[in-house]
C-alpha cells in the first residue's frame, strides 16, 4: 500500500480550520483571543496571555471583548510587572470607554486594590473604599459586587473601624456564600474580632471558614488563626508549652544566630553570624537556600513575602534582588555617603523601604526606587539604635530601640501609636508581632514577653531551656520560636 | 311570488332534507348541485303552477325534469328520485289542466316507472287526474306478496339492467310493482340467501312463498347481575340488560341464581357453527371464560352465570392528612382512609391537598388490600413550548414531546400538562401572556405574582414550567423556566432537548430539597494544631449540649467510637442522625491530666435558613417546597419556618415586597428563643424595609431585633442577631 504522507492528512484539515475561522466574525475571533488568553494565564503562561489580550485590544477595537482584554492588562500590569502607573491606566480606560460593560465593575474592583495597596492614611483608605462602592452602586447585580464588598471590608479593617468591617463581610458571607469572595469574607470577621478585642468570637468566626468552605484557600490560616487565639485566650490564661521534638538547624548554623524569620509557604529562615549567611529550611529541615553576607544582621518579611536580609552593607529582597542604599552628600559637590552599617531594614505597604542606619543613629526611609526620602519617622530628630524593625498585619511598623529598651509602634506615616516598655522590659532583643497586633518582645533576661496592642502585659514565656533569647519568631499557628544563644538552639513554643 | 317560492322550497327541504342528507354522502358535489337547484326550480314551478299561468309552469317543470333525468335515474339519490316524481305529477296534473291529456299520462306513465307505489294525494288532486294516473298506473303496475319461514327477511327485487328496489321484510302484503320479469331475493342473517324469477303482469298479482334454510346458530344468556359483556371470539356482541321474565325465574333459581337479580334472556344471533371463546366481563366482577361449541344452525341456552366480583381495598395515609381522595376521578373521603370494595383493575389514584398532590396509577386485584402512603408533593404544570424563530416552529412538537417525556421522571414533583383552554382563559382575563411571564419581559412583578397565583388555584398546582426554543443556528436548546406560584421571577435551566443525558443535571436539581431543619447539638467546637481532640468554645444555652453537661473547655476526642480531629467529623457525625438520636462522646476536662470521660448527647433539631445566593439552588423550586410546607402544616413552627425561608427566597429575587409580607406574619408565629427565631424575622424584615426604603420603620425592626435574646441567623449555632442589629438601628 503506497504510503500517504501525513501532510496530505493535515493539509484539509487547517484548510478547514482557517475556513472555519475565517468564517468567525470579529466579535468571534476577539472573543476567542480572550478566552484564549484567560486559559494561558490560569496554566500560568503569562506572557503568552498578555499577547492575547493586547492583540484583542490592538486589532479588534470595536469588539465587546475589548474592555475584558483591557481589564486583563490591568491585572497583568499589577499582578506581575507590579507597575502601578500603567494598571492604573488601564483600568481606567475601561470605566472611561466600557462604562457600560462587564468589564467595568471589575475595572472599578481593581482600582481600589490598587488605592487600597498604597494606602497608608484615612483619606487614602477611604479613596479606595469609594472605588469599590461604585461597583454595588452601578452595577448591583454583577459577580463583583461580593468581591468589592469584601475588599471594602478590608479597607475598613485597615482604618481600624472594626466593627463595620465585621458586619460588611458578614453581608458577603450571607448574602453571597457561593462567591469567590465568602470565604475570604468570612476568614476577615474572624479578624475584624479579634482585632477589636474579641478572640472567642474570632475563634467561632474562623471555624465558621473551616465549616462552609473547608477546601478553600483560607480553611488552613483560618486553622492556623484559630490555634494561635487558643493558646492565648482559649484557656484561663494563655499557655505555651515547649514543643521537645522541635528542632531546626544544625552545626555552625546555629552559631552566632543573629535573626530568625518564619517566611510565608512553611519556610524558615537562619541568619548566622557563624555560615555569615541567611539559610532558608524546610519543614523537614533540608536547607533550600542560602544567601551569603559578610556581616548579617536582620531578618524580616516584606508585604509581598519575601524574604528581606538584611546586612551591614546592603539588603537582600528575596533571593534575587540586592540593593546597597546612600544618603545624599552631607556638602555640595560632595559623593554620596553610602549606607554601611545597616542594623535592620523592612518594606512598607506603601512601598517604601524602612533602614535603621548604625552610623547616622537613624532610620532611613528610601522610595520604590531606592533614591533617599528622608527619616522614618519624618522630622524625626532623636537618634536611635533601632535593631529591628517590623510590619504588622495593619501597616503598622514597630521599631526595636536597643538602647531605649522599648519598642515603638508607628504608622506608616511615621505617627506613633504606641511605646511597649521600658517598663516590663529588661534587655529586649528582638520582636514579633501576630496577625492580632499582641507583640512578643525576646528579652535576654526575662524571656518572651507578650503585650497585648494596648501595651497591657499578657503573658511571659519563661522556662529553664530559655537562658538567653537571641532572636525571635513567630509561625502561621502563632507558636513562638526563639534562638536560645547559650543552648545555641531554637526553641518552639507551641 | 317570491316570497311563496321561499316557503314553498322551504316545505320541501324541511321534508327531504334529513333524510337526504342519510343518503347524498357518497352523491358527487356536482350532482348535489344539480339536485338542489333542481330542487329550488320545482319550488317556483309549483308556484307558477298554483298560479294562474298553468303553461308557464310546464316550462319550468321541464327545466326540472331536464336537470334530473340527465345523470339518469338509477344516478340519482333518493331526494332527486322525490324531486323528479313530483316534477312529472305537477307536468302531468298542468298538461292535464290545459287540456292534453296524453301529455297528462306521459308523465303519469313516467312517474309511475319512477316510483311504481307512487300515489296523488286524493284531498288535493282533482279526482279526473287521480283516475287518469290511477288508468295510467294500472297498465303498468302489478303486485308481488312475499312471504318466509322464518318471517322477517329482507326481499330485494332485482330487475332488468341490475337496478335493485328493496321492498322491505316479510311478510308483506302485495306491493306495486311495475310489470316486468325480476329475481326475488330473500335474505335473513342466520339463514342462506334464496332467489327466485318472477314475471310480474299488469294487474296481476304474484305471491311467493320462502322457507329459508338456517345456516347460523344463536346462544341465549342469563347472567346475574345484568349488565355483563358477552365478548365471542374477542368480539364484542351482546351487553346482558333488563330484568328475567317470570316464567323464566323458576329454571334460573334451579341453576342457583337469584332471578330478583338475573339479566333478561339475551340472545347473541348469527354464530358461525363451531367452537367458540367465550368471554363475560362486568367491572368490579371477576371475568369469567368459556367455550361454546354450535355446532348446529340453532338456538343454544347457555348456562345462567352469576359473576363473582372482584373488589380490593385500599388504605391510604398522607403526609400531611386530610387530603382529598380521589379514586378513578370518584372523590372518596379524606386521608386516613380505609376504602373497601373498590373495583379490581386499573386504578388511578389522585390525593388533593392545598400543599400539592400524589398520584399512582395501581393495578388491583381481587381481595388484594392495599396500604399506600402518599406522601403530598408539589405539581409543577407545564404551559407550554414557544419558538423564538421560525426555524424552531419545525422542532415545536418534537421538543415539547421530549420535554415531557423526561420531566415525567421527576421525582420530587407531579409533573402535569397545564390544559390549555384553562390557562389561555386566565392569561386573556390578565390581558397578559405565556410570553410576558418570562424574565426580561418586562412586566409589572404584582401581575406576574397575581396571574400565578390564580393559575395555581385554578389547576390545583404549586409551580409553573414554561420552554423557550431559543434563535441559534443549530436548534438543539430548549430554555427551561421555572416559576413558582406567587413568585415574580423565573429561572432558567438549559437542556439539548433531544438528549435525554443532558436532562440528568436539571432533574438532580429540581428533585433536590432544601432541608428546614437539621439535627443539633448546640455545642461548638473549634480545630487547633494544639489538641488532640476538638475543644469546646462555646456551648449554647438551652441547648443538648448543655444538657449534657459539657462545659467549654472541654476536649471532645471520639464520636461513636471513633476518634474526632477535626470539627467536622463531629458535624458529619451528626448530621448522619436524627433529632432524637444519641451521639456518645470521650471527652476530657480542659485541665491538663483530666481523665476522658463518656457523653451521652441527645440531639434536639435546628431550624435553617435558606441561603440568600448559593448557585446549586433553583429557588423557585425551593419555594415550591416551602409554601407546600406552609399550606401543609399551617399554624405550626415549621410552617412559620417555612415562611421565613420563603421570604428569603424572595429576597434573593429581590422581591422585597414580597419579602415584607411574609416576614410580617413570620415574626408573629415564629416562637421568641434562643437561635433561629421572631428575632431573626425581626432583622431581616429590618432589612427588607430599608431595601424598600422606609428607614424608620427598618429602624424600628431592627432595634426589635436587638433586643431578641440570643436570636441567630443561619442557623441555631450562627451568629447572633442581636449585635448585628444593633449596628443597622444606630445611635
Amino acid at each position: 500500500m503506497p504510503r500517504i504522507p501525513l501532510l496530505a492528512f493535515v493539509a484539509p484539515l487547517l484548510l478547514l480550520a482557517s475556513v472555519a475561522v475565517a468564517q468567525e466574525t470579529p466579535e468571534q475571533q476577539a472573543l476567542r483571543l480572550l478566552e484564549d488568553g484567560r486559559a494561558y494565564r490560569a496554566q500560568g503562561k503569562l506572557k503568552q496571555a498578555l499577547d492575547n489580550f493586547s492583540i484583542v485590544v490592538g486589532s479588534f477595537p470595536g469588539t465587546e471583548s475589548v474592555g475584558a482584554a483591557l481589564l486583563e492588562i490591568g491585572r497583568y500590569r499589577m499582578e506581575v510587572d507590579h507597575d502601578v502607573d500603567k494598571a492604573r491606566q488601564a483600568f481606567e480606560q475601561v470605566t472611561k470607554e466600557h462604562a457600560r460593560g462587564a468589564a467595568a465593575p471589575g475595572a472599578y474592583y481593581h482600582l481600589g486594590l490598587l488605592t487600597l495597596g498604597r494606602a497608608s492614611t484615612v483619606a487614602e483608605i477611604d479613596d479606595a473604599l469609594a472605588q469599590f462602592a461604585r461597583v454595588e452602586t452601578l452595577y448591583p447585580r454583577s459577580e463583583w459586587v461580593p468581591r468589592a464588598l469584601q475588599a471594602s471590608a478590608v479597607g475598613l479593617r485597615r482604618a481600624g473601624r472594626y466593627g463595620e468591617a465585621a458586619d460588611l463581610n458578614r453581608r458577603v458571607s450571607l448574602e453571597y456564600p457561593a462567591s469567590d469572595a465568602a470565604a475570604a469574607a468570612q476568614f476577615e470577621i474572624g479578624s475584624a474580632l479579634a482585632l477589636s478585642g474579641q478572640p472567642r468570637q474570632a475563634m467561632e468566626e474562623y471555624q465558621q471558614v473551616r465549616n462552609r468552605f473547608p477546601q478553600s484557600e483560607w480553611a488552613q490560616p483560618a486553622l492556623e488563626r484559630t490555634t494561635a487565639l487558643y493558646r492565648l485566650f482559649g484557656g484561663a490564661k494563655p499557655a505555651f508549652t515547649l514543643d521537645p521534638a522541635f528542632a531546626a538547624g544544625t552545626g555552625d548554623l546555629l552559631k552566632d544566630v543573629v535573626a530568625i524569620a518564619s517566611a510565608p509557604g512553611g519556610a524558615f529562615w537562619i541568619a548566622s553570624g557563624k555560615t555569615k549567611s541567611a539559610v532558608q529550611l524546610d519543614a523537614a529541615g533540608k536547607i533550600t537556600a542560602s544567601l551569603p553576607a559578610e556581616e548579617p544582621r536582620a531578618l524580616s518579611v516584606s508585604p509581598r513575602g519575601e524574604i528581606l536580609f538584611a546586612s551591614s552593607r546592603g539588603l537582600r529582597i528575596g533571593l534575587k534582588d540586592v540593593r546597597s542604599f546612600t544618603t545624599p552628600p552631607e556638602k555640595p559637590g560632595a559623593a554620596p555617603k553610602p549606607v554601611e552599617h545597616i542594623l535592620a531594614a523592612a518594606i512598607t505597604p506603601g512601598g517604601f523601604t524602612l533602614v535603621s542606619d548604625d552610623d547616622r543613629e537613624k532610620v532611613l526611609r528610601f522610595d520604590a526606587k531606592g533614591e533617599p526620602a528622608g527619616f522614618f519617622p519624618p522630622g524625626d530628630s532623636t537618634k536611635r539604635k533601632v535593631t529591628r524593625i517590623v510590619l504588622d498585619t495593619e501597616g503598622g511598623i514597630l521599631t526595636l530601640d536597643r538602647e531605649e529598651k522599648a519598642v515603638r509602634l508607628w504608622d506608616e506615616a511615621g505617627k506613633p501609636l504606641r511605646v511597649f516598655g521600658p517598663a516590663g522590659l529588661k534587655k529586649p532583643v528582638d520582636v514579633a508581632v501576630d496577625p492580632f497586633r499582641n507583640v512578643y518582645v525576646a528579652d535576654e533576661e526575662l524571656g518572651i514577653v507578650v503585650f497585648t496592642p494596648q501595651g497591657k502585659a499578657l503573658t511571659t514565656i519563661i522556662g529553664p531551656e530559655l537562658r538567653k533569647p537571641r532572636a525571635l519568631t513567630l509561625d502561621p499557628a502563632g507558636a513562638v520560636l526563639v534562638y536560645d544563644e547559650r543552648a545555641e538552639r531554637v526553641l518552639r513554643f507551641r | 311570488m317570491p316570497a311563496r317560492v321561499a316557503t314553498i322550497a322551504l316545505l320541501l327541504s324541511s321534508c327531504l332534507l334529513p333524510f337526504a342528507r342519510a343518503q347524498e354522502a357518497d352523491v358527487p358535489e356536482a350532482l348535489q348541485r344539480e339536485v338542489q337547484a333542481a330542487q329550488d326550480g320545482l319550488a317556483r314551478a309549483i308556484a307558477e303552477f298554483e298560479g294562474s299561468q298553468q303553461s308557464r309552469s310546464i316550462v319550468a317543470f321541464d327545466e326540472v325534469v331536464r336537470r334530473l333525468e340527465a345523470p339518469g335515474s338509477q344516478a340519482l339519490p333518493p331526494r332527486g328520485r322525490d324531486i323528479l316524481a313530483q316534477a312529472y305529477e305537477y307536468r302531468g296534473r298542468a298538461y292535464f289542466n290545459i287540456g292534453l291529456s296524453e301529455k297528462a299520462s306521459e308523465n303519469f306513465r313516467q312517474l309511475v316507472q319512477l316510483k311504481p307505489d307512487y300515489a296523488l294525494a286524493k284531498d288535493r288532486v282533482s279526482p279526473k287526474v287521480v283516475d287518469l294516473f290511477g288508468n295510467v298506473k294500472k297498465a303498468l303496475v302489478g303486485y308481488l306478496a312475499v312471504s318466509s319461514k322464518p318471517a322477517g327477511a329482507k326481499v330485494t327485487l332485482a330487475g332488468p339492467g341490475g337496478a335493485r328496489r328493496e321492498l322491505g321484510l316479510t311478510d308483506f302484503f302485495p306491493m306495486e310493482v311495475l310489470a316486468g320479469e325480476y329475481t326475488v331475493e330473500v335474505s335473513r342473517p342466520g339463514y342462506q340467501t334464496e332467489t327466485r324469477p318472477v314475471s310480474i303482469a299488469a294487474k296481476a298479482t304474484e305471491a311467493l312463498q320462502f322457507d329459508l334454510v338456517r345456516i347460523l346458530a344463536s346462544v341465549y344468556f342469563v347472567t346475574q347481575p345484568p349488565g355483563v359483556e358477552v365478548w365471542v371470539d374477542g368480539e364484542l356482541r351482546a351487553t346482558t340488560a333488563g330484568s328475567l321474565a317470570p316464567e323464566l325465574q323458576e329454571a334460573v333459581r334451579a341453576r342457583g341464581l337469584d332471578p330478583i337479580t338475573a339479566s333478561a334472556r339475551t340472545e347473541v344471533a348469527n354464530l358461525s357453527l363451531g367452537g367458540h371463546a367465550l368471554e363475560f366481563r362486568r367491572k368490579c366482577y371477576e371475568t369469567v371464560k368459556r367455550t361454546l361449541d354450535t355446532a348446529q344452525a340453532q338456538d343454544y341456552e347457555a348456562d345462567p352465570l352469576r359473576m363473582e366480583d372482584s373488589l380490593a381495598s385500599l388504605r391510604l395515609v398522607s403526609d400531611p392528612p386530610g387530603a382529598r381522595i380521589f379514586l378513578n376521578g370518584e372523590a372518596r373521603g379524606v386521608t386516613p382512609a380505609q376504602i373497601d370494595a373498590i373495583c379490581s383493575g386499573k386504578l388511578h389514584v389522585e390525593v388533593k391537598h392545598a400543599s400539592g398532590k400524589f398520584i399512582k396509577d395501581l393495578v388491583l386485584a381481587k381481595d388484594e388490600s392495599i396500604s399506600l402512603d402518599c406522601p403530598i408533593r408539589p405539581t409543577l404544570a407545564f404551559l407550554g413550548l414557544e419558538a423564538a424563530s421560525s426555524a424552531g416552529q419545525q422542532h415545536l412538537a418534537d421538543a415539547e414531546g421530549k420535554i415531557q417525556q423526561n420531566l415525567a421522571r421527576l421525582g420530587s414533583l407531579n409533573f402535569i400538562v397545564a390544559p390549555r383552554e384553562a390557562v389561555d382563559r386566565i392569561l386573556e382575563q390578565e390581558k397578559t401572556s405565556r410570553a410576558a411571564l418570562l424574565p426580561g419581559a418586562g412586566t409589572d412583578p404584582d401581575l406576574v405574582r397575581k396571574v400565578t397565583e390564580r393559575l395555581a388555584a385554578a389547576l390545583e398546582v404549586q409551580g409553573f414550567l414554561l420552554a423557550l426554543l431559543p434563535d441559534e443556528r443549530l436548534q438543539r436548546t430548549a430554555r427551561l423556566y421555572l416559576l413558582a406560584a406567587g413568585n415574580t421571577t423565573a429561572e432558567s435551566i438549559d437542556v439539548i432537548f433531544a438528549e435525554s443525558a443532558s436532562y440528568g443535571g436539571v432533574l438532580s436539581r429540581l428533585d433536590g430539597r432544601f432541608a428546614n431543619h437539621r439535627p443539633w447539638s448546640g455545642l461548638l467546637t473549634v480545630d487547633t494544631l494544639i489538641h488532640d481532640g476538638v475543644p469546646v468554645l462555646r456551648v449554647l444555652p438551652a441547648s443538648p449540649a448543655a444538657q449534657s453537661g459539657l462545659a467549654a473547655g472541654d476536649v471532645v476526642l471520639s464520636v461513636d467510637g471513633q476518634p474526632v480531629k477535626r470539627t467536622a467529623d463531629l458535624l458529619a457525625a451528626a448530621a448522619a442522625k436524627k433529632p432524637g438520636d444519641k451521639l456518645a462522646l470521650q471527652v476530657r476536662g480542659g485541665a491538663v491530666g483530666s481523665a476522658p470521660r463518656g457523653v451521652d448527647l441527645t440531639l434536639g433539631e435546628s431550624a435553617r435558613e435558606v441561603p440568600l445566593f448559593d448557585p446549586q439552588l433553583v429557588y423557585n423550586k425551593v419555594m415550591m417546597d416551602q409554601r407546600s410546607e406552609l399550606e401543609g402544616y399551617p399554624g405550626t413552627e415549621a410552617a412559620a419556618y417555612a415562611r421565613l425561608n420563603l421570604a428569603l427566597c424572595a429576597m434573593h429575587f429581590s422581591d422585597y415586597a414580597g419579602a415584607h409580607d411574609y416576614l410580617q406574619k413570620a415574626k408573629a408565629e415564629l416562637p421568641a428563643r434562643p437561635g433561629l427565631s421572631r428575632g431573626t424575622a425581626l432583622y431581616y424584615l429590618g432589612l427588607a424595609l430599608e431595601k424598600l426604603g422606609y428607614k424608620p420603620q427598618a429602624v424600628e425592626a431592627y432595634r426589635a431585633a436587638a433586643e431578641a435574646k440570643d436570636a441567630t441567623l443561619t442557623d441555631n449555632d450562627g451568629p447572633a442577631v442581636g449585635p448585628l442589629a444593633t449596628r443597622k438601628a444606630g445611635p
